[in-house]
Parts: structure tokens; sequence; C-alpha cells
């Protein structure tokens, strides 16, 4: 197509604001839990409900872990923060307003670093503040109502958002993935996207290469997966290109994804603009946070992704891919270092982790909190490997069945008979029978036709059922056959 | 014997406690003046329980507080669980509080009875209480004058003796113009002194809740009650409440601050003439004075007219048909929901308060608007500080006229010209009160003092002084 | 300042309130009349002036992380105009799905 060569030309520019709910456990103005999936509108107080008269009182966490976010990204804290009020009218919003922040946000500016094709790249974060999250419509429960529960309404939020710094769908997933790790790491939030605890809105515009000024964006309102995040944007990006490249014109807007057509499609573009009418909430006033606190906190931050990464590559002599695969969650780190704790082979425990485990989690589309198999089960099961009791085919099967069944490797090894043999005396009588058994292979081979060495190691791993040690099975193999 | 429902709160507090009435006896005599007073219409709801309780109090052995026994009444803005809180408006016409205001829970647990909830203008916006959606409240001195709003059904209810005393609340002069309008003493605190937990907002940096009483005196003990922290509040004062009785009827040295050029500009003689007079009566009591400058009071009523709307304008924002209140007939859709909720639900002056807030806020006006009244704010509040350093409380009137006749004031800004010398205090969150300065045209007028920061025990010190060498407060 | 009509109609909308023709002239007067007095501000220099949002000069008291609320839904919901099964009912929204 004649559009392809000119959409070279083309550059993408996006920014994200993603929202992360903070894992208080109670709301960010009321004392109600912040639980999720409990049935409706038995976690509304009267405060989230916006009774007349109520108040809010803001929860201290909340600010902690506002606070450590921002210490992470390196960003300025301000002594002075201010909550305001953003206005509009939805049956979701139980005051008519949501309590935001606008000028002095909790956390001002910021970076993070991205690793994108070997190539490292800062990310600017231009502010995140703190907001109360909304109830939640549900239109398809009756005819002509939408249902209102307003259990989420007052969990707190922690908006980040980004410098239009992102270059392409994938610089923003592996962005938006960092700040994932992030707020996992700092235990401030859950992350998981399946249940809205981050959620994302992506700002896309394009321009031609080498222009400085932006063109007119578009807004996707809450995307909830990384996946979707890289199809709406890509979406997106084409649909800007084609616009433009057939002298069309892109309307600023809203659009919502639908992850079922894979297409973004224009929100409300009837409605006028909003204008929110945004000032001081004046039943909080400024919020003082001191120096003190800011460096109490800074001292106790935890290990982070990026400094862990790099401890994982000099501790325990991984290569950068495996460190960072291994700390793509909080869990998964911690899993690992558990089980390098009681093996030594931390190369092995890396090659599995990255390799087999991460696949069947992948498999059954689980995330390591999930997983069927415990941290012991797999210690176990490494420490045979190590040790060469059990093969690697063995172990590939065996964690199949960790997956599936309610029973230990032992028993696995037992029931399966999965036992590597690696006697010499033992493998050395039965490479002898599988020789015996087939004398024109043999003659052949000692008349030259040395790529028949791997059918006789096939024999004999056939007749072990693959349980024979290749290891020693090769080296007794060649001196047989030579005899 | 005379009815003790015209004593003093102090007096009925010792006939409580000598056991010369009981409480059911007090709760009676009021009953049965609210209902031979009922034309004054000063109540929306009546507490149908109050005898019962009264009952309860008696059986107590012991007095727990000063005000056990006691019959009050509270402005309808407050929420007391069980009970319908209107706050004068059709739109929470049937709403039934879940829970209570910490104002209504301290005088609860203080033992003291509530015999009704009092009108008022609708959502305390107005200052003649003819925006109530339940109709105007009458002044008892004087039935075709307006008792003063927004607390006028309180304020009117304490004249007529239809109970000890009344809570209200005050976000530009609520309780200070009706306190003057009817004749007695009506006081609002440092903002954030008492808690506004459970208190219908109407612009939340201005409201506070304070107390109507015959006296500074029985105004001291009621205060006291309901001040104090309350962690449901992040904007209430974490300090200590002081003995409020005793800083009432302690010797205090006072040196009262007068913005002449203020009173200068008083248009009506008499008022100005009344003012000057009880300076002169203060002064021959030994009481010193000085002069003082208040630069930029007057721009207090258009700042007040900025940001008193642009708040109303979000917390009214959450009537809106679906978790009480009214609702309209058969919407067609969510917009018509709204739109029509709203517009059936609220009063006139309601809706225009939130269009002119709305106004203030929206793209482009923020600045020259709301931006601006916070500046002309802190520029008053900062000429009180200056005022302060020399005087230990300021002396203006509470309002430049006695209580108007009902109906007569039409144009909104005239009925906003009502709290030019109130509405300063609420910018700046000082202490105030109002006490009766004598009569003109056969009306009450009020001389408010202000107080700085916290020093509401000032402010009843030199009420009480006043008091002491007058008898305007006694009827 | 003048309001004009189109500015009433915008202010009315962001504020979901319906104002009928026949009102429509006395309201603007009255809000004119109102912003004329408000407009005396402009007479004050608050050039070097930082806008004072609050009254209280003091530090924002926190809560601690805490939950003690004993949420009494049915008891909330009871002053609902319209709800269903612990649910509030608003119309249909349709704008997003």
């Amino acid at each position: 197509m004649s559009t392809n060569s000119k959409s070279f030309n083309w550059e993408p520019v996006i920014g994200l604001e993603i929202h992360v709910q903070l894992s208080t456990k109670s709301k960010i103005f009321s004392n109600a839990p912040t639980e999720f999936g409990i049935e409706q509108n038995l976690q509304a107080s009267i405060i989230d409900l916006g009774l007349p008269g109520v108040l809010p009182v803001l929860n201290k966490k909340a600010i902690e872990m506002a606070v450590r976010f921002g210490c992470s990204i390196n960003a300025n804290i301000s002594n002075h923060a201010i909550f305001a009020r953003k206005n509009y009218f939805y049956p979701d919003l139980p005051k008519g307003y949501q309590i935001s922040q606008l000028d002095d946000p909790i956390v001002g500016e910021g970076s993070v670093e991205i690793e994108i094709e070997n190539e490292k790249k800062l990310i600017g974060i231009t502010r995140a503040h703190l907001e109360e999250d909304a109830g939640k419509s549900i239109h398809d429960k009756y005819d002509n109502s939408s249902a209102i529960d307003l259990n989420r309404a007052g969990t707190p939020l922690l908006e980040i958002v980004s410098e239009p710094d992102l270059r392409s769908a994938k610089e923003a997933v592996c962005y938006l993935k960092k700040i994932h790790s992030i707020v996992t790491f700092l235990d401030i939030s859950d992350g998981d996207m399946s249940q809205g605890s981050m959620r994302c809105d992506a700002n896309v515009s394009i321009r031609k290469k080498g222009e400085t000024k932006l063109g007119n964006r578009t807004e996707i309102k809450n995307i909830n997966s990384f996946k979707f995040v890289e199809k709406a944007i890509n979406f997106e990006i084409s649909r800007q290109i084609n616009l433009l490249e057939s002298d069309n014109f892109i309307e600023q807007e809203t659009r919502l994804y639908d992850s079922q057509k894979d297409e973004t499609r224009s929100m409300r573009s009837k409605e006028h603009a909003n204008d929110y009418r945004y000032f001081p909430e004046p039943d909080l006033i400024p919020l003082e946070i001191s120096n003190d606190f800011i460096q109490d906190i800074k001292n106790s931050l935890p290990e982070l992704p990026d400094q862990k990464i790099e401890r994982f590559c000099s501790e325990y002599k991984l290569n950068s891919y495996e460190a960072e695969i291994l700390n793509s969650s909080k869990e998964m780190s911690n899993f690992y270092e558990k089980i390098a704790q009681s093996i030594k082979n931390t190369k092995l425990i890396a090659k599995w982790m990255v390799g087999d485990f991460s696949a069947i989690l992948n498999k059954y589309g689980s995330s390591v909190e999930e997983s069927k198999i415990s941290c012991d089960d797999l210690t176990d099961l490494l420490q045979k490997l190590d040790e060469d009791k059990i093969s690697d085919p063995a172990a590939k099967k065996i964690i199949e069945i960790l997956w599936n069944e309610n029973i230990t490797v032992e028993e696995i090894i037992e029931r399966e008979n999965l036992k590597q043999i690696s006697n010499e005396d033992d493998i050395g009588e039965l490479i002898e029978k599988v020789i015996k058994e087939n004398p024109k292979q043999l003659e052949q081979y000692r008349n030259g036709k040395e790529k028949l060495f791997g059918f006789f190691v096939g024999q004999v791993m056939k007749t072990t059922q693959g349980s024979a040690d290749p290891k020693v099975v090769n080296k007794i193999l060649k001196d047989k056959l030579k005899q | 014997m005379s009815n003790p429902t015209s004593q003093s709160l102090i007096e009925q507090i010792n006939l409580l406690e000598k056991k010369e009435i009981s409480s059911l006896e007090l709760t009676q005599l009021y009953l049965t003046n609210i209902e031979k007073n009922k034309d004054l219409n000063c109540f929306i709801s009546l507490n149908d329980k109050a005898l019962e309780e009264a009952k309860k109090i008696d059986k107590l052995k012991e007095r727990k507080s000063l005000l056990q026994g006691i019959p009050l009444a509270h402005k309808d803005i407050f929420c007391a669980e069980g009970y319908k809180t209107t706050c004068g408006s059709k739109m929470l016409e049937n709403f039934i509080s879940p829970y209570s205001s910490t104002v209504f829970d301290k005088l609860k647990k203080s033992n003291s009875i509530m015999v009704g909830k009092t009108n008022m203008d609708e959502f305390a916006m107005g200052s003649s209480n003819e925006t109530s959606y339940f109709g105007n409240v009458k002044n008892p001195i004087n039935k075709k004058r307006s008792p003063g709003g927004s607390s006028g059904g309180s304020a009117a209810a304490v004249r007529a003796n239809l109970c000890a005393f009344a809570t209200g609340t005050d976000t530009g002069g609520s309780i200070r113009q009706p306190a003057s309008f009817c004749g007695i003493t009506g006081i609002k605190p440092t903002y954030g002194r008492v808690s506004r937990w459970g208190m219908v907002a109407f612009a939340s940096s201005l409201d506070q809740a304070g107390i109507f009483a015959k006296s500074a005196i029985d105004a001291s003990i009621a205060l006291e009650i309901i001040s104090g922290f309350d962690e449901k509040d992040s904007t209430s004062i974490n300090e200590n409440v002081p003995k409020l009785i005793n800083e009432t009827t302690s010797e205090m040295d006072h040196i009262i601050g007068i913005p002449f050029k203020l009173i200068e500009k008083i248009n009506d003689y008499k008022v100005k003439q009344n003012f000057l007079d009880c300076i002169d009566l203060l002064k021959k009591n030994g009481i010193k004075t000085k002069e003082i400058d208040l630069p930029f009071i007057e721009y207090s009523l258009p700042a007040y007219y900025v940001i008193a709307p642009a708040e109303c304008s979000a917390n009214l924002s959450r009537y809106d048909g679906i978790k009480y209140g009214y609702r309209c007939e058969n919407p067609k859709d969510l917009e018509d929901l709204y739109t029509r909720t709203r517009s059936e639900g609220f009063g006139e002056e309601v809706k225009k308060r939130i269009l002119i807030g709305t106004y203030c806020l929206s793209a482009g006006y923020f600045d020259a608007y709301y931006l601006k009244a916070q500046k002309i704010r802190a520029r008053i509040t900062n000429s009180f500080k200056e005022a302060f350093k020399n005087v230990t409380v300021i002396a203006m009137p509470t309002c430049s006229n006695e209580a108007f006749e009902l109906g007569s004031i039409q144009d909104p800004v005239k009925m906003y010209e009502q709290d030019i010398y109130t509405i300063p205090a609420n910018l700046a969150g000082l202490p105030a009160i109002s006490v009766p300065s004598g009569l003109i045209n056969k009306m009450p007028l009020g001389l408010q003092f202000i107080g700085n920061h916290l020093d509401e025990g000032k402010i009843l010190n030199i009420s009480h002084e006043f008091q002491k060498i007058t008898d305007y407060h006694v009827y | 300042m003048k309001i004009s009509e189109d500015t009433l109609k915008i202010i009315s909308q962001l504020s979901k309130l319906e104002i009928e023709d026949v009102m429509k002239d006395k309201i603007l007067k009255e809000l004119e009349s109102i912003l004329l007095m408000v407009d005396k501000m402009n007479e004050v220099d608050t050039s070097k002036i930082k806008p004072m949002s609050h009254p209280l000069n003091q530090a924002q008291n926190l809560r601690e992380d805490i939950i003690s609320e004993n949420i009494e839904r049915d008891k909330y919901i009871k002053n609902a105009p319209h709800s269903d099964n612990g649910y509030y009912l608003s119309p249909k929204v349709i704008e997003q799905k």
C-alpha cells in the first residue's frame, strides 16, 4: 500500500495517566473498608455516600504511600499539598465532585528509566496526585435503570501522569510495567489490573518526524490490561495516520477502547467540553508534609526493581535478561531469592524460573501469587535436578503434574518412575544389552557411520523411559561402542 | 413564681438543681408555649418523644451536666439520627437522617431535651427567613416583621420562650442578625471551635455553629458544651475549651477597638446613635476604647458573594435525586433527572447562588472572581490581625437596620447588604457575638463584639459587662 | 459584568438547573446586579497578596488507617427515592457501554 511508505514518517507521541488504587485498609476519606468484591453498597459509609453534613478526614497511610512512590522516582514532594474539588455530575460520583488535587500535588516532577530493545530511556513523570475513586454504575442489570454500587467510592487512588515521552505502544507498555513493578515492590498497591487496581488512560497524538510541535491528541480512557494498552494505542496510531493521510482532521476528544472489536471509538463528542471548576477543597486545609517525614520514608524505602536487577546480576551471576524477568514482580523476585537460600546453583534456578516455571504460569494465565506450585515444591524439584537425581525431561513432566495435582515432588518421581539412573554399572549393563540387540547398527557405526551414536542414546533412554542420566550414558556408550 | 420559661437558662438550671421544678414540668411548659405560638412558624418539626425523654432524665439520681433536663431547639440544619433534617428545603423534605451531628450528640449526651427543629432559610441562604420552603417565621416582637435569617426560627423560638436556648449556624451573619432582630444574644465562635460534622453544608470555609440565648452567661454555658475538637472534622481546632462561664464572669481588662471610619458611614442616624450611646455607656463604666482602622472591610460583601456561592455550588451538587432527597417524577433520562430534580427541589434563592458560584468558578472567570475574592479575604484577615495587636475586642453594629417588614426587600443585593457588618468575622474565621443594644422604632437592635482567634471568652466577657449595666436583654 | 444569555445557558447546564423562559430576564437582571456589586473587588490592589482559601491557620488533621465504620446499608438506602436489592437506581445511562 502506498500509505505504508508514508507511514514511516510519522512519529507517535504518547503520555499515560495511570490510576493506581492504593492498598490502604480503609478508604481515603472515611474509615470504611476498601476490600474488593463485597456485596453492593455494603462498604459504602455515609461519607462515601456523600450524605448531607458529612466531612472527609484524610487517611495518613495514603499520604505515606504517595510519598513512598514520590521518593522512589526521585520526585519533589510538596511540603504543602492542596486538595481540590473537581466538579461534574455522574450517578456513581456521590457528592457531584471528586476530591482530587490540581495545584500543589503531593508528588511533583520525577522520572523512571525503561529499557527497550537493549536501550535505556528516561521517561519523565509530570506529577502524581491523590484522589478518591468513584463508585460503579452497572448498566445491564435492569431494563430501564442503571444500578449504582458505591463500594468503590472513596478508595484511594494515586494518579501518575507521565510526560509525552513515549514513542510507541511498546514503550508505553514497558513504562506501564515499570510503574507496576515499582508500586508492587513498594507494597502500595496490589497492581491487579483485572480487578481495576491499576487502570490507564493513554494520550495519543502523531506528528511528522522532526516536528517539535504536538499534534491534536485523543485520550483513550480506562484501559485495563497490558495487552489492551498496546492494542489500543496501536489502533489509535494507525487511525490517526489514516485520517491525516487522507487530509482529515483529528478531533481532540475522549475515546473508549473496545477490546472485543479491537478499536477505539468516540465517547462523548457531542457533549459540551467539560469545565470541572476546580477549587481548593474547603473541608480540608492544606496538608503539611515535613522534611523529616519525607526523610524517614526515604530511609525506609525497600529495594526497588532497578536496584534489585543490578544486585541479581552481580550476586547471583545472572544475565540482565534473567534478572529482569525475575524482577518483573515482587512475588517472582521473592520466590527466586527464597529458593536461592537453599540451592547454590543460582544459574540453574534462574534458568528454570525464567523458562519452564514462567511458561506454565503463562499457560494457565496465573500470577506467581496464585501459582499452584509452591515455593517449597519448586525448591524440592530444583534440588533434585541440581543433584542429578532427575533429568531435564523428567523435571518438565513433574512441573506439569505439580500444577495439576496435589502431590509432592517425591511422590511424582515414585509414581512416574522418574528417578534418574546415574550409577555407571547399571547404565553399563543397559548399554551392553542395547548393543547386543542391535548388531547391524553396531557394525555400521564401527564402519564410520558415527551419526548412529544418537540412535544408541535414544535406545538407552527408551528402555529407561528417559530416566538415565544422559551425561553418564554418553560417556559409557562412547567407551562401549569403541570396544 | 413567674413562668419558668421566661427565666434565664442559669435560673432554670438553678430550679432543676434544687428540684423546684422537674424536667418534665419544664418541657411541658415549653410545649404549651410552642402550641400557643404556632403562628410564629418557628418549628419545622417537633420532637414527639420530648416528654418521654424528660421523664427519663427526671429519674436520674445525679446531675451530670448543667444542661441536664433543659429543653432546647436545634436549627433544622443539624442532622439528628432518626429525625427529619430538612434544611428548610423541599429537597430534603422527607430526609430522615441515619446519623447525628456532633452538635446534636454533645447536647444529647449532656442530657438536655430537644423539643424540636427550627425553621430556617433554605440551606441557610437568606437573611429574612423568607426563603424557607416551609414558610417564613414571624418576629415574636412584631409579627409583621422578619425574625432575620437564616437561623430565624431559632432566634424567634428563644425570644418567644419556646425553648431555653437554641442552636444556629452562621455563614455570613445567620446567628447574629436574627439575634439582633429578635433582641436576644447570639454567638458565633471561632471557625473550627465547634465541629461541623453533621451540619448540612452551605459554604464550608465560612459555616460555623453557635448559640442563641437570653444572655451572654446563658450562651457561655451552652457554647462550652458544643465546643471542642472532633476527629470527624479535619477543620476542627485541636485546643482545649476553657471554662467559658468563668471567663464570661471574670475580671478582664478590655480595650475596645472601634472602627470609626466605618461607623461614620452608617446611613441610619438612629442606628449610628444607638451604637455611639452604647460605647459611651461602656466608657462611663471605665472600659477603655481605641480607634482602629479596618481597611478593606467594605469589600467583605463582594468577596463573600463570590466565596459563599462558589462553595455552595459544589456543596449542593450532591442533591441529584439518586441517594436521598427529592426526585422528580418520571425522569426520561439521566439529564432530565438531574435538571428537573434540582430545578423543582431547590428554591429561587438557592438556585441563584448556585448559578453565581458556578459562574465564578467557571473557566475564564476563576481568577477574576474566585481568586480575587480569596486575596481580598487575605487582606481583610490581615487587617483584623493588625487591629488585634492593640485591642482586646472590636465593637460595631450587628446590622445597619432593625427588623424589616416581611416581604419589604425584593432586591437581592439590598437583602445581601443585611450582612455587611457580620460577614467580615466569617471571612476571617473570628468569633463574634450580638447582644441587644436597645430599641429603635420599637424594635430591638444589636451590638456586635468581634474577638481574636479563639477569644470567645473575651467577647462573652465584654458582653456580660454590657449586660450588667443594661437591661435590653431582659424582657 | 454583563452575563449573556449564552453564558447563562452554559452555567445552568453545568449546575444542572433549568431556567424557565419567563424567569430568564429576571434571573439575568438579578445575577447582573449581584455581579455589579461583586465587581467592586477590582478597586482593591491584590497584586502581591497570596489567596486565602481557608480561615484556619493550622496543619490538616489526619486519621489513622483503621476500619471502624459500622455500615448500615439498609438504613441508608431507605432515603433513596428509587432503589432495589441494595442498589441505588438512576435512569439508564446509555452514552457509555
